[in-house]
């Protein structure tokens, strides 16, 4: 069932860490600041997708509040900045924590509900959230929302700059994946994967199913709150808007896209669902349409996410090439009822 | 104070009877096919689009209502047909698929008729004066045509041949089929169905209030607050808590609270699952996988 079971854990590491060594090496080509711009905003999704990942990949409860707690982050650096003149650095972990402890607060509540009630549970905290951000008065800047000014350093240099952010965002991206690498090759990950394949079975085993499934949570809103404070600090100011149903929608889709289950997922995801639309020169209008029919062609021919389905196809055809037949312990991950 | 409260009241239950005309069709989805359609608010939109279409080219209220319901039935029966149908053995997938076309549904409005708010003039503009009480009889209307068709769908559910059939299927997939009832022509049916309530639901909610192609993200989260409360897959308990919504509403708009009209659905909502996972009147857990 599990992807990586035929090769070695660290095989698993390797091509995403590759990806990213490519990855830092863009500023060199000189790119224009508007790709540079995108893929930073790309990055800063991507860390809130290794989240989620942890909490639909492994886990197998997907929440589509999760913009919420990216909100969380965000305001937490922005009020911080505002009011205590606490900069990034000190905001990253406190960001963090407060959209954890947020996690655990939602998470308790929608976890005693199941299923598809969770899914529209956490909808609604996330929708609570941004009504309760709009009418915040002051405090939270209302509709219109907050303006960060604090500059951003690094070792006491300027790093508020398009390229030295694009390496900060590429850094926490890079511990995201790491983190997730050893979150997923953990006996917690073992653990939460038997939750995701059978709740019953995990609890008869003396799984604590309900505590995990929240840990889970709080787990995936660390990485949210990261995220939010690296969005707050790149746009300059945040409306609650932002945070809405409609951005949690988008994170969900980006991560089924990609692929929940795999190290490269929410990499693939991230990037596809940020460059697509600017490759093929569509409008926001109509590169949304595209979003939603990618979404819908992804789940209805490749559940596991394209890099899978990408995989799968390979190694369909390599089989086909070589003419064997199928190995008995070729993993099947659901792909062959649909295909 | 009293005329005021009584008014807001009367709101409060216009809305209410939208929101419970899309909660009564998510529950029946649900009850049914196990479906979760997020997308059933952008039905709704999309009801209110075609009435909005008619009713500029030209006809009346009650005929743009006929289309915008047989318009938005087909659509249910097209996306039924090519899209819900490969997702009934796995409801997650259901779910994500009817997220992306909550996007595209809505930006495709976007892009032939813009994100402008769209309104139609009042097909009913009497307002009577009941003893200091203003009443606009187009908010009567839509309690009325709420109630009527509601009540129509339950005698339907719970009296009919097709009812028990329906309700034998969601009882029993497998044996239903085997005693003759043809279960995927009624899952189709019960799609269709709710589809046409949520284009009903469009019209008449254009007739009181002007319509954004971002209206049914709301809706709908309130149409699945009520239908969770009631107990998803709970007809009555759907209708039930679609009342108790409209009051609470209406009572805190009559009390200057109406900035937080949008918190209260989700607000107890979450209060009332916290209390009772199954929703008041207990749900179903949708129908049972053989």
């Amino acid at each position: 069932m599990i992807m990586k079971s035929s090769s070695s854990p660290l095989a698993s590491l390797l091509p995403a860490l590759a990806v990213l060594v490519v990855l830092a090496l863009v500023p060199a080509l000189g790119p224009s600041n508007r790709i540079l711009s995108l893929a930073i905003s790309a990055g800063i999704n991507i860390v809130a997708l290794y989240g989620l990942a942890v909490l639909f990949g492994q886990t197998g409860i997907l929440s589509m509040g999760h913009a919420a707690l990216v909100g969380v982050g965000a305001y937490t650096a922005a009020i911080l900045a505002r009011d205590l003149g606490i900069g990034f650095w000190v905001a990253l972990p406190l960001g963090s924590l407060l959209a954890a402890a947020v996690a655990a607060i939602v998470g308790v509540p929608s976890l005693r509900v199941s299923g598809h009630h969770f899914v529209i549970m956490t909808f609604a905290f996330g929708q609570l959230l941004s009504i309760v951000l709009t009418n915040g008065g002051a405090f939270t800047g209302a509709a219109t929302g907050l303006d960060l000014q604090l500059p951003v350093t690094w070792f006491g240099r300027p790093a508020g700059d398009l390229v030295p952010y694009y390496f900060i965002v590429i850094a926490f991206v890079a511990i995201s994946a790491v983190a997730s690498w050893l979150i997923i090759n953990s006996s917690y990950g073992r653990t939460l994967r038997a939750i995701r394949e059978n709740e019953k079975l995990a609890a008869s085993l003396g799984i604590n199913v309900g505590r995990h499934k929240i840990g889970a949570f709080v787990v995936s809103g660390l990485f949210a709150g990261v995220s939010g404070v690296l969005l707050a600090y790149f746009f300059r100011h945040i409306s609650p808007n932002q945070f809405s149903a409609f951005p949690s929608i988008y994170l969900a889709l980006m991560v089924m896209i990609g692929g929940a289950r795999l190290l490269l997922g929410p990499i693939a995801g991230g990037i596809l669902v940020s460059f697509l639309p600017e490759m093929l020169n569509l409008d926001p209008v109509e590169s949304r349409i595209l979003y939603g029919i990618c979404l819908i062609a992804v789940i209805l021919l490749l559940p596991n996410g394209l890099i899978a389905g990408l995989f799968d196809g390979l190694r369909a055809l390599g089989r086909r090439l070589v003419g064997s037949a199928p190995r008995p312990n070729v993993p099947t991950d659901g792909t062959s009822e649909t295909a | 104070m009293l005329p005021i409260l009584i008014q807001q009241l009367l709101n409060g239950l216009s809305i209410a009877s939208v929101i419970t005309l899309i909660a009564v069709g998510v529950t029946l989805i649900f009850g049914l096919t196990g479906i979760i359609n997020f997308a059933h608010g952008e039905f709704l939109m999309i009801g209110s689009f075609v009435t909005w279409l008619a009713v500029q080219a030209g006809t009346g209220f009650v005929p743009a209502l006929v289309i915008a319901i047989l318009a938005v039935a087909l659509m249910g029966l097209v996306l039924e047909r090519g899209l819900f149908r490969f997702t009934l053995t796995r409801p997650t997938n259901g779910f994500i698929v009817s997220l992306g076309l909550i996007v595209v549904l809505q930006h495709v409005v976007i892009l032939f008729f813009g994100p402008n708010q769209k309104s139609i003039p009042r097909p009913l503009a009497g307002v009577w004066d009941v003893g200091g009480v203003r009443i606009a009889s187009v908010r009567v209307m839509v309690i009325l045509v709420t109630i009527a068709v509601v009540a129509m769908t339950f005698v339907m559910i719970t009296r009919s041949r097709y009812g028990r059939a329906l309700r034998a299927a969601v009882e029993d997939r497998d044996t239903a089929a085997l005693m003759g009832i043809p279960v995927r022509r009624y899952i189709t049916g019960v799609f269709v169905l709710g589809s046409a309530l949520a284009g009903l639901g469009g019209a008449l909610l254009i007739a009181l209030f002007p319509v954004t192609p971002f209206t049914g993200g709301t809706m709908v989260m309130k149409g699945f607050a009520v239908a969770l409360m009631g107990g998803l897959g709970n007809l009555t308990g759907a209708v039930v808590a679609g009342l108790i919504l409209g009051i609470v509403e209406g009572f805190s708009a009559g009390y200057g609270f109406s900035e937080w009209t949008d918190a209260y659905s989700f607000g107890l909502m979450i209060l009332v699952l916290l209390v009772r996972p199954n929703g008041l009147f207990g749900g179903t857990s949708g129908p049972k996988m053989a």
